[in-house]
């Protein structure tokens, strides 16, 4: 479903990058990487007093030929990012919304483990499960 | 925003400025526009010159021509009515102000007020100058190049004069660009007419220019040395800055001003407007987009749309509108100008960084593309300093493969400007940060990293050898070993298992080891384990204690195992790996270690006493080139000692650092992060050890329960030092013994003891018919005390030394333990040198037996009262002993059957006196599963009670069934008993104490208990005779028996302890049908079922009523009793066997 998934720490560091096995990785990592200046811009684009109640989900941030770039930032500024092939058509707004729900709920998961470290690179298990089933899920 | 404050960042780019200002000034002017066109021309004539006014209208005639005769195509004149400015210059030092002022007022009739200046310099003399440091006031409107160019032309006065007139015309032009901040505006002084018309073509000139030059140079005569201005005051500073003022805005604005509306052209607008000071109306952007866009695609003129944006994107710039600076900047970026490109891509990525919310990332990215651009053009400096700022951005930030691709550019491009020490540390970060690269870029890299560090070395082949990065070294799974490899097994000689480096380490057993020596150790020293003791330790690794100076003997290797893994997915060659170390010796005779080498273990060969330091490990690290097979990814190559490959190879070390634990006992310690230390690797090399090797011969690996097996030990002494005090220690004493006063009666070597029985036996003629032989023993001369529960035993050494290289062979008795499974053994050996030494007083040796045992017997013997029985001398007292022995064999192991030997009785205070039912069966034959019966009657022994008690003398009485008295009294037979015995005694002691203490208050019941009391002991002898490879072998063994109380079964093996469910069914019996005929007359009454629990140990009584209706002899034992464990669930129960019958005889009332 996706192609590749990253969470994306406040200060702008992958705290956890995953794509599907192919050749392209450096792409995936430039495309997420380059989505950060759109996510930056979309929240400073955003009143002070319009953070507090704004949406999470961002919505597309950017279209390119082969893909579509998806973006979610969290209370604590912490970004997920999604990047969902353009042939895919059956995906709706709703459906990545949902996507990334799930996505934050697992974060939130990771975090609330006493032994994790904030700002560490996510390494568990429960959480590469849940992105692996967002991941291959059949459309 | 910390980029900004790093001492990389660089907010200036000097490069590009001066790029633009060459490109501004390199530009020609083009017909359709006025920029770089003059506005305005200042003649400057001296007040000096004879006839100031004349030279004023002949340089109006000058510059009148060179503006409208065609002749001249450059420079470009704005307007044709251009701005004439008069100046008259009067050096105050040397001319007449009179005459000066007059002239003035001539001019200011002639020009007007608005167009000429009088302005008076050099009010002081010039030799003053030296040490006042007043500036330049020339230098801020020169160009450095033209400074430079003026001095070169210092000597000639013709071409002085001709630099001086350009230097003031440039003075004009520079002020006034000055003045607009829009700098790189001037004209090329160099082909400016009026200076080649001067210099380029002398004969034209006239007098008059040669007055003006003249006098020019006579006014600034100061200056055209290499500090100019030096004749000028502050005041004349003051004048100079008037002076320009008032050209500025009296003569030149008004005069823009007048024209400036006639221009038209956008891009001229648009400067204007953002020229003009405090300008209502927003800078106007998209003239210069437009403009741009027209000149670049429509006019295809790349070189004034370049200007454009250059001019565009620093009025942008100070607007703070980076953003759109830096869009401009990229827009113009293409493939044909690399350099350009760079250079505009460069500032692009300055404008990011400087926003009001700095975009970091964007800069990075921007760097890296103008660093490749540099790359491109040559330009190796700047393309390596754009990677190096935007490394600043991504470095540790997890962006993995942007590290490492900026990491590889740095790495080359410091390469080839010879920054080796960069390109080295570059490369390095790829290959250690866990690289996600392909196994094919990873192999690339490594290629190169130990080329560029190849040329490092050459560099400097007698420095200290450089650290390198792979592969990893865990350090803290680094293994030491203190001594020789195990030898291998020699014939039939097994060596004892000691310890090494094979062996995985095991908590459990590693205690027990421990445990084993502080008993022995405790033995040793008398019963007090010496506070200097600590644990032998031969193999130290990341579980054991490293926090002292382990202790090496002189002469005895130390093997160091490192382990190393390779992070990357390409195989990495290892090759002439060595440890480094370092040696403080105690004495200062030298010292000479050997090293060798062994896969990834390294030893050391201290000849000589002192401390000795584990540095690190030096070795050639390579690639395998050519026909890499991917089978051999992941797994390290290790030292492969076959030949060198062709493949480049560095040299370099990795040093071993161990962490130590974490300290966490004190508060600070717990609170803080502190690690203890670790000397693993700084072994203290002390003097030399005795040194002993085990071997055992015929030792065998399966017994069956209860067999006797003779083996031999040889204790060699490998060192050069006599040891003493040599002991075996442990946990099974019961397995093994020595014997007593061996040598007397048993051949000596291993080779002539094949065939003979383990036993000391007596042939005796005719046979005994069951009657007893009776010999007594002491145990204190087993070396047996039930005191102590593990004992460490001495072995009997001849003279207890063992002198260098001497060895001995001892026999040594095994009996298989009585449980059935595969038992490990421990024997630990403890001996100690002859000198006694303060570092270490003893050495260990250990060895781990496996013995796998299989089910032989199982004897149960109870001992009862008899009463009909009347003892020959009539005393009371006689005793009857049943002895059930069941062959429990499965016969797996081949046996066919057992033959009961002998029974012995041991006690101090009862003898077995004569078997009483001697049946047909003589032999006393046991086929599988069988069980056979044997009674004695036993009595009381003759001897002094009180005599017995003190001396712990036991009395030893044999039975024989055969014709071969096994002497029971002597070794081995004696010795295990004694062992069993004391290990029998030391269990149900604790429960015997915990029974009476339940009943303790009534000294009746203990009185009847002390009744009850036996100490019996039984020694049954066995032969089995087993079929292995088609030959017949005859095993022999013994079982023991502890009988305790009259009436209670005792067991050759202790029973099975668990928590059962009992079920008595009393009605089972009755249902059966065969049951009913034969004793189907009585029936149970009351409760015929019973559940209960018992406990391990634990003896319950239940009471059953019968009712009989005739008279007749009954079997009661007809109850069944099914168990299962407590624990378990299932419904499986097993049926006890079937109890004896106990009969009855109901009389007729």
């Amino acid at each position: 479903m996706a192609v590749c998934i990253a969470v994306i720490a406040k200060e702008n560091y992958p705290l956890y990058i995953r794509s599907t096995p192919t050749e392209d990785e450096l792409k995936f990592h430039y495309m997420v990487h380059t989505s950060l200046d759109v996510v930056d811009e979309k929240i400073s684009a955003m009143g002070k007093a319009l953070v507090d109640q704004r949406e999470l989900y961002l919505g597309l941030l950017y279209p390119t030929e082969d893909y579509k770039v998806y973006g979610y930032v969290t209370n604590s500024k912490v970004k997920f990012v999604m990047v969902v092939d353009s042939s895919n058509t059956a995906l709706r707004d709703n459906e990545i919304c949902s996507m990334f729900r799930k996505l934050h709920n697992s974060y939130t998961d990771v975090m609330c483990n006493p032994f994790y470290n904030p700002g560490d690179r996510i390494q568990s298990r429960a959480f590469d499960n849940m992105v692996t089933s967002m991941m291959i899920q059949v459309c | 925003m910390e980029l900004k404050e790093s001492s990389l960042y660089t907010a200036t780019t000097p490069w590009f400025e001066s790029y633009r200002e060459t490109f501004l000034q390199s530009m020609p002017a083009s017909d359709h526009e006025f920029l770089n066109h003059y506005l305005a021309c200042m003649l400057v004539a001296s007040s000096g010159e004879a006839e100031p006014m004349e030279q004023f209208s002949k340089l109006s005639q000058e510059q009148h021509r060179i503006q409208h005769n065609s002749d001249y195509s450059y420079p470009k004149w704005f307007i044709p009515n251009t701005l004439k400015y008069y100046v008259l210059l009067h050096d105050v030092t040397s001319g007449d102000e009179q005459r000066a002022e007059s002239i003035y007022e001539e001019m200011k009739q002639k020009y007007g007020t608005q167009g000429c200046y009088l302005l008076k310099i050099n009010s002081r003399a010039p030799n003053r100058a030296s040490d006042e440091q007043i500036p330049d006031p020339w230098s801020q409107y020169l160009q450095k190049n033209s400074i430079q160019h003026q001095e070169s032309y210092e000597d000639g006065p013709c071409t002085m004069t001709s630099n001086k007139n350009s230097d003031s015309n440039l003075l004009s032009l520079d002020g006034l660009d000055n003045e607009i901040k829009v700098d790189g505006l001037p004209n090329s002084f160099r082909v400016h007419p009026l200076q080649l018309d001067q210099c380029g073509d002398p004969p034209n000139t006239d007098g008059s220019d040669h007055t003006k030059s003249a006098s020019v140079r006579e006014n600034k005569k100061a200056s055209t040395g290499v500090i100019r201005g030096a004749c000028l005051t502050l005041t004349d500073h003051d004048r100079i800055r008037q002076f320009i003022q008032e050209f500025t805005f009296r003569g030149l604005l008004p005069h823009i001003e007048k024209t400036i509306r006639q221009l038209n052209d956008q891009e001229m607008a648009a400067v204007s407007a953002f020229l003009q000071p405090g300008a209502p109306r927003p800078y106007p952007a998209h003239y210069m987009d437009t403009a741009i866009q027209t000149y670049r695609d429509i006019c295809k003129n790349m070189v004034l749309a370049e200007r454009c944006v250059l001019l565009s994107a620093e009025i942008l710039k100070s607007q703070s509108k980076y953003s759109e600076a830096a869009a401009l900047l990229i827009r113009l970026t293409s493939e044909d100008s690399d350099l350009r490109s760079a250079l505009l891509l460069e500032q692009a990525a300055h404008c990011f960084i400087n926003m009001k919310s700095p975009m970091v990332r964007k800069y990075a990215f921007h760097m890296i593309l103008a660093g490749h651009r540099f790359s491109k053009a040559g330009q190796k400096k700047h393309a390596l300093r754009c990677y190096c700022q935007a490394m600043q951005v991504y470095k540790g930030k997890g962006w993995s493969l942007a590290e490492d691709h900026i990491n590889f550019t740095i790495g080359r491009q410091s390469y080839t400007l010879r920054q080796l020490d960069n390109a080295v540390s570059a490369f390095r970060h790829i290959l250690i940060n866990e690289s996600k690269q392909s196994a094919a870029q990873q192999g690339a890299f490594l290629r190169e990293y130990l080329y560029v560090y190849k040329n490092v070395n050459q560099l400097s082949p007698d420095g200290p050898l450089p650290q390198l990065p792979l592969p990893y070294i865990n350090s803290s799974a680094t293994r030491v070993f203190f001594g020789h490899d195990r030898r291998p097994a020699d014939g039939e000689k097994q060596a004892a298992t000691h310890i090494s480096l094979d062996q995985e380490y095991d908590s459990e057993s590693s205690q027990q080891w421990r445990e084993l020596e502080e008993h022995v150790v405790a033995v040793a020293n008398k019963g007090i384990i010496p506070s200097s003791f600590y644990p032998t330790q031969y193999c130290l690794n990341s579980y054991s204690d490293n926090s002292r100076f382990p202790l090496a003997v002189v002469e005895e290797p130390i093997t160091v195992e490192v382990a190393f893994r390779n992070p990357l997915k390409v195989p990495l060659l290892l090759s002439d790996l060595s440890l480094l170390w370092k040696f403080q010796p105690k004495d200062v005779n030298g010292k000479d270690i050997e090293r060798a080498r062994e896969r990834a273990r390294l030893k050391l060969f201290p000849h000589h006493i002192g401390e000795l330091h584990i540095l690190g490990v030096v070795y050639n690290l390579g690639t395998i080139q050519g026909s890499v097979t991917v089978d051999g990814i992941g797994a390290l190559p290790g030292c492969h000692t076959g030949k060198h490959s062709l493949s480049m190879s560095v040299r370099g070390r990795q040093d071993l650092e161990i962490q130590g634990p974490r300290l966490n006992n004190t508060k600070e310690e717990k609170t803080s992060v502190k690690y203890g230390p670790d000397r693993r690797l700084d072994p203290v090399v002390t003097e030399e050890m005795p040194l002993l090797e085990v071997f055992f011969i015929h030792f065998p690996t399966g017994l069956l329960c209860g067999e006797i097996r003779k083996a031999y030990v040889e204790f060699v002494n490998v060192s050069k030092c006599p040891l003493t005090g040599l002991k075996v220690v442990s946990k099974r004493p019961e397995f093994f013994t020595f014997g007593v006063n061996t040598a007397a009666l048993t051949p000596l070597s291993p080779s002539t003891s094949e065939n003979c029985s383990a036993y000391k036996t007596v042939v005796t003629g005719s046979p005994s018919a069951g009657t007893a032989l009776v010999s007594s023993a002491s145990s204190v001369d087993f070396g047996t005390s039930t005191g102590q529960q593990l004992e460490a035993i001495p072995v009997p050494l001849p003279d207890s030394v063992l002198l260098p290289g001497a060895s001995v062979q001892l026999p040594m008795w095994l009996r298989g333990p009585d449980e059935e499974g595969v038992h490990e053994i421990n024997f630990l050996f403890y001996y100690e040198s002859v000198k006694k030494q303060p570092k270490r007083r003893h050495r260990i040796l250990r060895h781990t037996a496996v013995i796998c045992t299989s089910r032989s017997l199982n004897v149960r013997a109870t001992v009862c009262r008899s009463n009909s029985l009347e003892d020959e001398e009539g005393r009371g007292g006689n005793m009857l002993v049943f002895v059930d022995v069941e062959n429990t064999n499965t016969s797996e192991a081949g046996v066919k059957e057992f033959h009961m030997v002998q029974v012995s009785s041991s006690s101090k205070h009862w003898q077995l006196h004569k078997s009483v039912n001697i049946s047909e069966n003589k032999d006393a034959k046991l086929a599988s599963r069988e069980k056979g019966k044997f009674c004695f009657k036993a009595v009381r022994c003759k001897q002094n009670e009180a005599a017995v008690q003190s001396s712990e003398k036991y009395t030893f009485a044999d039975i024989i069934f055969g014709n071969e008295q096994i002497i029971s009294s002597a070794s081995p037979c004696a010795d295990f008993f004694y062992r069993s015995l004391s290990s029998e005694l030391k269990k149900p002691q604790d429960l015997l104490s915990a029974h009476t203490e339940k009943h303790g208050a009534e000294e009746a019941v203990r009185l009847i208990q002390k009744c009850s009391e036996v100490d019996l002991n039984l020694v049954i002898l066995w032969k089995a005779y087993v079929v292995e490879d088609n030959k017949q072998l005859i095993l022999e063994g013994q079982h023991h028996v502890v009988l305790r109380t009259v009436g209670k079964e005792a067991f050759s093996q202790s029973q099975k302890q668990a928590d059962v469910d009992v079920i008595v069914d009393l009605r089972h019996k009755t249902t059966s049908p065969e049951a009913l005929d034969t004793h189907g007359s009585f029936t149970w009454l009351g409760q015929t079922q019973y559940k209960l629990q018992l406990r391990s140990e634990e003896s319950r009584s239940l009471q059953l009523k019968a009712c009989f209706v005739h008279t007749g002899v009954y079997n009661l034992g007809t109850p069944r009793v099914f168990a299962k464990l407590s624990d378990q669930v299932t419904e499986f129960e097993t049926s006890q066997q079937n109890s004896m019958p106990a009969l009855i005889i109901i009389n007729n009332a």
